[in-house]
């Protein structure tokens, strides 16, 4: 059974003859390394262009951080209700931003939708600017109100408006372009108005659409609520972001495992909730 | 020569496999029968370890096969080839691969890891598919090759194993007739060939009587039956597939009864070099 | 005859005021939640409509402030002989422009180490964290546990921990950004492995192969057009993470972003999210290509 005796040197060659095509060639070995080898090389050399040696240098403030993240030291002073009211801040202004956001997207999602704004010029105007405060970071957006409306919650509530506007406007016109048509025919030939026909036409059969991906933003936007602090714009990211600054490592890690908790919380109740509402659809 | 000493397999509460003693000489070419679920994958699974035994022994030599542990066990593996009802190749990996995944065990670790093969292997693997008349497809996918090719393309590999036994689970169950004909021709000369103890389970009956020196009926997990196709009369055959004897007497059913017409196929095992 | 038709009118009606008040109920109690809910938002976030009135305006204001001041007359003018630009050109308003091209050439290099790193952790452990194909329980439960967590923290958070660890530079961003995208992609992969057939790893098992070669030779050639697709499209949403990492000084053009909109009320601002947007808009083009592409060979292979 040993390898040296798998096939002898004659009809080894007599292989090579009849399958020329089958044993390797340096052209195939370059052609199976070859992105290997580049990946390697980019990730050396780009470790090395980002310093990963700062790793070496890191030890003190990371011994410190890491004994002050596991000991937890006057744990009656930590102004408990400050943190909690953070984390109440932070679904409020998510709450608020996903409710602004689906009503502002509930009008432009009609502007931008062929089906409904046969105007060339006014449609794609609307598309552009929706594809601006989409492509715009919400943490961007954080900032710039920030700078604008100063600090707290009314800025988060603001980036969080703002970019659900570009995307729930996108998908809230997709919605209404996927339309039946019959419906919508039948209420024009009662004679209503362009409006009495989006209203009776249009908004009973896309609202249930409309309202799931809301309930859907709501959660997502939850999650991303907790780091819109970090820029200054309201919610238990603001805590977060006070306390590490003032060095109060022990209380950031309780924060932040709050945080964690909650994240999870939604995740889970957000799965719950989706599958009762498809076990209900299925009845 | 491979014992089993009252190997027993149990799953929660059904006993698949139950104290089933048995010798197998090596050279024997032996067809394990029985109907759907008597334990006949099992005992093939057990034997080659892919299963671990609930109570019993499996003998190779001084070895207890039922004991074995890590690269003993993985070495146990590549000395008893298995081929599979549905065929287990690597449908996105080229047929001269999936042969040579044959020759791991025997591999260095960095090798394996890298998939650099030398050109003995890739030569042994030719050799292997050559005799099952495959060579030509040594670079196609395995997933563009018919049913019946794919389980040629399983033997080879196989056989690039350098098995000393050869375990075949309902190897022609999803395969037409001339596909299971060409099969069944080629376990039959490794097994003459190359003196491969090879362990077949069959559905059919008329099959194991065309190939196989011994028949192994089981029914239940129990052995039931142990002797030589002559031995085995009509009314045992008919006890041992109870309600499914019809089907599995039905000639046109997945056999190989074109063996009986010399003129279907050409051999498709031409003798190794 | 009259008197039974009269009478399934009136079963008729008393149904379906039943229903209507039912569902009436249904409708307030939704209505009062959904009432209370705004109102505790809005007195928590101190949401109340003079501020909203007072910040409206400011928002307009600052958003005139951001707006380049320029001039169709001098717009295409170079610098002078001093080697200063006119005001209203456009060189003038992309003073810095060498500056933000190579922000945001250091963004991209980010992003691409990130998501390799993060691609490689999230292969590695996706095995394990298939349930199929784990090869002992405990190392199942820890390989789905460490990949939640990695998941789990805002990758923004990990780069304030890891700038103040190693300081402030882009290396804490890629560090952050790998992280998470080994928990991400771990997930997906993991899910990708637990779809993959197992008789070919059974087949490799048969010939005495190892647990890894079992995963190398039998489920990687399944799932490697899923786990490249999968990997291209975490690329993506890495470009947009690295760009805005560096609020938290994780490096990438980011942090010139932070600066430039809590430092200068001037046009630098909008100069620079144009590049960003760009920038975006232009790798998801190009990914997005590849991907098509990579799947469309893989189709018709």
């Amino acid at each position: 059974m040993t390898a040296a005796a798998l096939v002898s040197a004659d009809q080894l060659s007599a292989v090579r003859a009849s399958h020329p095509d089958i044993f390797g060639t340096p052209w195939k070995a370059v052609k199976k390394w070859a992105p290997w080898v580049i990946a390697l090389v980019y990730l050396v050399w780009s470790l090395w262009f980002f310093e990963i040696g700062r790793f070496l240098n890191a030890s003190d403030r990371v011994w410190d951080l890491l004994y002050n993240v596991v000991v937890w030291r006057d744990m009656d002073t930590w102004q408990y209700g400050t943190i909690y009211i953070g984390i109440a801040q932070t679904l409020a202004m998510a709450f608020l931003g996903t409710l602004l956001g689906s009503m502002g997207a509930l009008f432009v999602g009609f502007l931008a939708a062929r089906n409904v704004m046969p105007v060339w010029i006014v449609r794609q105007g609307v598309r552009r600017v929706l594809d601006v405060l989409r492509g715009v970071d919400q943490l961007v957006w954080g900032l710039v109100f920030v700078r604008a409306v100063g600090l707290g919650p009314l800025a988060g509530v603001l980036a969080i408006f703002v970019s659900d506007l570009g995307t729930l406007s996108k998908l809230y016109s997709e919605a209404i372009e996927n339309i039946d048509r019959k419906q919508v025919e039948g209420v024009t030939a009662t004679g209503a108005g362009k409006l009495g026909v989006i209203r009776y036409g249009y908004i009973p059969q896309v609202l249930p659409v409309f309202i799931s991906q809301s309930l859907y933003f709501l959660e997502s936007n939850t999650r991303s609520a907790t780091i819109l602090g970090i820029v200054g714009a309201g919610g238990i990211g603001m805590i977060i972001i006070e306390r590490f600054r003032a060095s109060l490592y022990d209380q950031v890690a309780f924060v932040v495992l709050n945080v964690l908790v909650l994240i999870f919380a939604i995740d889970w109740l957000s799965k719950r909730v989706r599958l009762w509402a498809i076990g209900e659809n299925e009845h | 020569m491979l014992k089993l000493d009252q190997l027993t397999r149990r799953f929660k509460d059904t006993v698949a496999v139950s104290d089933v003693t048995l010798d197998f000489p090596d050279g024997q070419m032996v067809g394990v029968i029985g109907r759907s679920g008597a334990g006949k994958s099992t005992l093939l699974r057990l034997l080659n370890r892919l299963l671990d035994p609930s109570e019993g022994q499996i003998l190779f030599g001084d070895n207890d096969i039922a004991r074995l542990k890590g690269r003993e066990l993985r070495a146990w593996r590549s000395d008893c080839a298995m081929i599979f009802q549905q065929f287990n190749l690597v449908g996105r990996l080229d047929v001269l691969t999936n042969v040579m995944t044959g020759r791991l065990f025997e591999m260095p670790g960095w090798r394996a890891m890298a998939q650099v093969f030398t050109a003995e292997e890739r030569a042994l693997a030719i050799q292997a598919l050559d005799r099952l008349g495959m060579a030509h497809t040594a670079l196609q996918r395995a997933e563009t090759l018919s049913g019946g090719q794919q389980q040629r393309v399983a033997i080879a590999r196989a056989l690039a194993q350098r098995p000393r036994i050869l375990l075949a689970d309902e190897p022609i169950a999803s395969l037409d007739p001339l596909n299971a004909k060409i099969v069944m021709d080629s376990l039959r000369s490794i097994n003459r060939e190359d003196g491969i103890t090879v362990v077949c389970n069959l559905h059919t009956l008329d099959t194991a009587r065309d190939y196989c020196d011994r028949i192994i009926g089981m029914q239940a997990g129990r052995v039931v039956f142990d002797g030589t196709p002559a031995q085995l009369t009509a009314g045992m055959a008919r006890e041992i597939y109870g309600a499914e004897a019809e089907e599995a007497f039905n000639e046109s059913a997945t056999s190989t009864s074109l063996a009986s017409d010399p003129d279907a196929a050409a051999a498709p095992v031409r003798a190794s070099a | 005859m009259s008197d039974t038709s009269t009478n399934a009118v009136h079963i008729f009606e008393r149904h379906r005021a039943e229903m209507r008040a039912s569902k009436r109920a249904m409708n307030i109690l939704a209505l009062v939640i959904f009432l209370i809910c705004l109102a505790l938002s809005m007195w928590i976030s101190n949401f109340t409509p003079e501020r909203l009135a007072n910040g409206v305006p400011r928002i307009f204001e600052y958003f005139q402030t951001i707006l380049p001041g320029l001039q169709w007359d001098v717009l295409f003018e170079g610098r002078n002989e001093a080697g200063r630009a006119t005001p209203g050109s456009l060189t003038y308003w992309y003073t810095d422009f060498w500056t933000y091209m190579s922000l945001i050439w250091e963004t991209i290099l980010m992003a691409i180490t990130a998501s390799l790193l993060g691609a490689f952790g999230a292969f590695v452990l996706s095995f394990p964290a298939a349930h199929n194909f784990a090869p002992a329980r405990w190392l199942h439960w820890v390989s789905r546990r460490f990949l939640e967590i990695c998941r789990g923290i805002p990758e923004i958070l990990l780069a304030l921990i890891l700038v103040f660890m190693i300081g402030i530079g882009p290396l804490a961003g890629v560090m952050a950004i790998a992280i998470h995208t080994v928990g991400a992609l771990g997930k997906l992969f993991a899910e990708v492995n637990e779809n993959a057939s197992s008789r070919p790893v059974e087949g490799i098992a048969a010939t005495g192969g190892t647990w890894v070669q079992q995963m190398l030779y039998g489920v990687v050639p399944q799932v490697t057009p899923n786990f490249t697709s999968y990997a291209l499209l975490r690329f993506e949403i890495n470009v947009r993470a690295s760009s805005i990492i560096g609020f938290v000084g994780a490096g990438g053009i980011g942090q010139e972003l932070n600066r430039v909109i809590s430092f200068y009320s001037d046009d630098r601002v909008l100069a620079v999210l144009i590049l960003v947007v760009l920038t975006v808009t232009v790798i998801d083009l190009i990914s997005e290509r590849l991907r098509l592409g990579f799947i469309g060979r893989e189709n018709f292979a």
